[in-house]
């Protein structure tokens, strides 16, 4: 399965016709992000004439935030949709960041919103602050659709509560995973007052439809990628457990075999959301990335058992069906913009770095992989790396703790003395957030642009 | 894998935020509804529009106008018109929510009162509701546009005497006191004499909408004078039956007592007051009174 490799300057050639970095969408798709939400303030500017006095300035500011947190609500949920161009261009951790910060962004605009309106109608109503319960009471009981966005917002304040990061971390991740997905009920509910409340609407029919364009289609895209296409993926493809094989002592691999997989365009780098159809493992799905190049029949992922989940893997029955979602993320082959690339694993980080390991494109001597583990027992699949790397003249390198407990030296100096032209390299990097981020300073420290470090990190 | 900043971040999140919204706050003009009006802009200046701009609609059937801009949200109006003349002025949409409800339901139906018996766009602003009114009358002149437009193309022939009538470009202010002289002369017209010579007769008014339902009047009419109110429709529901049981009654004794429209509210029950009175109001018009 492995691909035969010309050697020599020709070869070196035609490896590099093929590096054709593919940019990452991530700037065109914030402008235009932005460019939406300068339309949304146009909105409120061209259907405001003038504001009177302080209350209504107050409630032009509650306005101003509804519409905006409107916006931004259509675009968090967009972001979770598994849209291939955010998941596979972007990266699926970048989208989950974003995701994340924009989720809290809009939720302190929901809150503003709510508290500036009630307040104005408040003032409006000649009440004084303390009256805003009440205005919010007579609000919610007397306009239309108000009832709806109210249990819809309490269902957000909640589900944000339980996403505060203390609280998130106490909570079992399969719990919050479900509580999150009320989002969904909670935006529905949210929907309806903005089109029959909002001013702007009532005043702009265009709006209006603007508005049911961005909610339309986001939902359209959230059914289309999140339940549509996943149910024909695993319909397509059948996948059931072949074996599970102990690597290390508490790393496992599991290969999965099912049908033309080479169809699914998995590439060496990316991650598949699995779901075991087992007991006790079929109602929670997790990321795992794929331990080598994908084959027409197999598939192989490789696990630390760290979690409640990943311990159980090794008891899965061979037969047990799979279900998959993927794939997803953007560590792969397509990143790289030069001919000469180093990979440095930590840990567990090695297996997206084993399946780019085997099939980076390179002439002998261009791919270089760097293995950082706790100690040589520790080093999983390394038989398979000393192999491909015999294969392709690739380098391989290993650090580990020395016997007294030390951990290795990797710095600028270290790194610059094992790879003198490590600032010609495209580096990806792959392990847990501490390695990450001391492996990236001292990388930037060795000369490599910041543009060149390839990393994925699931940390929020 | 840049080192993030959560509570730099956090911080400039929402200094942007709110230094941005304060900029477009102090941007916006702090004017005098007036001018609101002549900015707020989706209904183009009447005599602009259309040359032959009189102040009597002449196509028959149902009109919108368009959406009006107002401080507290939007008033839209419709017309009903029949015979060339206003039958019915309804507001679609007006300001809700706080002080709104209140002043709404005090201000619609009196600025459908004085559309009907002003057969035009020049009414009276209702005090303490000058943004409603402004709005409104916006709206309005929007929709008798649209009225004249729908005459003018489907029956050439009364686009005649209709334009001949005046040019009252009542855009803003200004038309006030140019239009106001020959709409009262047509309302007169229409309705003057109606009244008294006709016997007993039972006239429903239109179903005036309230937040907690519809409502309802029927009066009948002998010799000029109410003898008989009634409500065919009225909130139910909940707390709205006890109020409705209390309050309409009372209405009905009114408006046989003070013959018109002009009734005090049930204190309780001033919705219900509001459309029990706006639907007798029109009936009163159905009547000839």
């Amino acid at each position: 399965m492995t691909t035969t490799l010309a050697g020599g300057r020709a070869a070196r050639r035609q490896t590099m016709r093929r590096i054709r970095p593919r940019r990452s969408p991530a700037v065109p798709l914030l402008l235009a992000v932005a460019a939406g939400a300068a339309a949304v303030l146009w909105l409120w500017w061209s259907s405001t004439a003038s504001i009177a006095d302080t209350t209504g300035r107050i409630v032009a500011a509650g306005r101003i935030t509804g519409l905006l947190a409107g916006y931004l609500m259509a675009l968090v949920v967009l972001q979770m949709a598994r849209v291939p161009a955010l998941e596979r261009r972007v990266g699926s951790d970048r989208v989950a960041r974003w995701h994340a910060m924009s989720g809290r962004y809009t939720v302190c605009l929901v809150l503003a919103h709510v508290f500036l309106i009630m307040w104005g109608y408040a003032r409006q109503a000649g009440r004084s602050l303390g009256g805003i319960v009440q205005q919010t009471v007579t609000s919610v009981t007397t306009l239309p659709d108000m009832g709806k966005a109210a249990a819809g917002t309490g269902l957000l304040f909640l589900i944000a509560l339980l996403s505060v990061g203390g609280i998130r971390r106490r909570l079992p991740y399969d719990a919050w995973y479900h509580v999150h997905l009320l989002t969904y009920a909670a935006v529905y509910l949210t929907f309806w007052h903005q089109i029959t409340t909002g001013n702007e609407f009532a005043v702009e029919p265009a709006a209006k439809t603007f508005w049911y364009g961005l909610y339309g289609t986001v939902t359209v895209l959230v059914l289309w990628y999140r339940i549509i296409t996943p149910v024909r993926l695993n319909l397509r493809h059948r996948m059931r457990v072949e074996a599970v094989v102990e690597e290390t002592p508490g790393i496992v691999s599991v290969l999965i075999r099912g049908r033309r997989l080479h169809r699914m365009g998995a590439e060496a780098g990316q991650f598949f959301r699995w779901r075991f159809l087992a007991p006790g493992m079929r109602f929670s799905s997790h990321p795992y990335s794929l331990s080598a190049a994908p084959r027409p029949d197999m598939l192989r992922i490789t696990v630390k058992a760290i979690g409640d989940h990943s311990s159980r893997l090794r008891e899965l029955e061979p037969g047990t069906r799979v279900w998959a979602e993927g794939p997803y993320g953007a560590l792969t082959a397509q990143r790289r913009s030069r001919g000469k690339v180093l990979l440095v694993a930590g840990g567990v980080g090695i297996t997206p770095m084993r399946a780019l390991f085997e099939t980076l494109p390179g002439a002998s001597g261009d791919i270089t992989l760097l293995y950082r583990a706790n100690s040589t027992q520790d080093l999983a699949l390394w038989g398979e790396l000393a192999g491909i790397a015999d294969e392709r003249g690739a380098r391989l390198m290993y650090a580990v703790n020395s016997p007294g407990g030390e951990r290795p030296d990797i710095s600028a100096e270290s790194l610059r003395r094992k790879i003198p032209d490590i600032d010609r390299h495209d580096v990806f990097l792959c392990g847990p957030p501490g390695f990450a981020r001391s492996v990236y300073e001292a990388l930037r420290g060795a000369g490599v642009p910041a543009r060149r470090i390839h990393h994925e990190s699931f940390e929020m | 894998m840049r080192k993030s900043h959560p509570v730099r971040r956090a911080v400039l999140a929402t200094a942007a935020t709110v230094s941005g919204i304060v900029l477009l706050l102090s941007l916006k003009p702090a004017s005098d509804p007036g001018s609101a009006a002549a900015a707020g802009g989706s209904v183009p200046p009447a005599a602009a529009g259309s040359p032959q701009g009189g102040a009597r609609p002449v196509g028959d059937g149902t009109v919108t106008g368009d959406a009006a801009r107002t401080q507290y949200g939007a008033v839209q109006v419709r017309l009903t018109v029949s015979g060339g003349r206003i039958t019915k002025a309804e507001a679609v949409r007006a300001p809700a929510g706080g002080q709104s409800d209140r002043i709404t339901s005090n201000a619609v139906p009196r600025l459908n009162r004085a559309v009907v018996t002003a057969q035009g766009a020049d009414i009276d602003a209702v005090s303490g509701a000058t943004y409603t009114s402004t709005g409104y009358k916006q709206s309005l002149q929007s929709a008798l546009d649209k009225a004249r437009a729908a005459g003018d193309s489907g029956a050439p022939g009364s686009s005649g005497p209709a334009g001949s009538s005046g040019s009252s470009g009542s855009s803003g202010s200004s038309g006030e006191s140019g239009g106001s002289g020959e709409s009262g002369g047509s309302g007169g017209s229409g309705s003057g004499e109606a009244g008294g010579e006709r016997a007993a007769r039972t006239v429903t008014g239109d179903a005036a909408q309230t937040r907690y339902g519809p409502v309802q009047a029927r009066i009948t009419v002998n010799g000029g004078r109410i003898t008989r109110a009634e409500a065919v429709q009225a909130p139910r529901g909940g707390q709205s039956d006890r109020i409705t049981s209390d309050a309409v009654p009372k209405l009905n004794r009114a408006a046989v007592a003070g013959g018109n429209a002009d009734i005090d509210a049930v204190s309780g029950a001033t919705y219900t007051s509001a459309g029990y009175k706006q639907s007798l109001q029109s009936a009163l018009d159905r009547a000839g009174g």
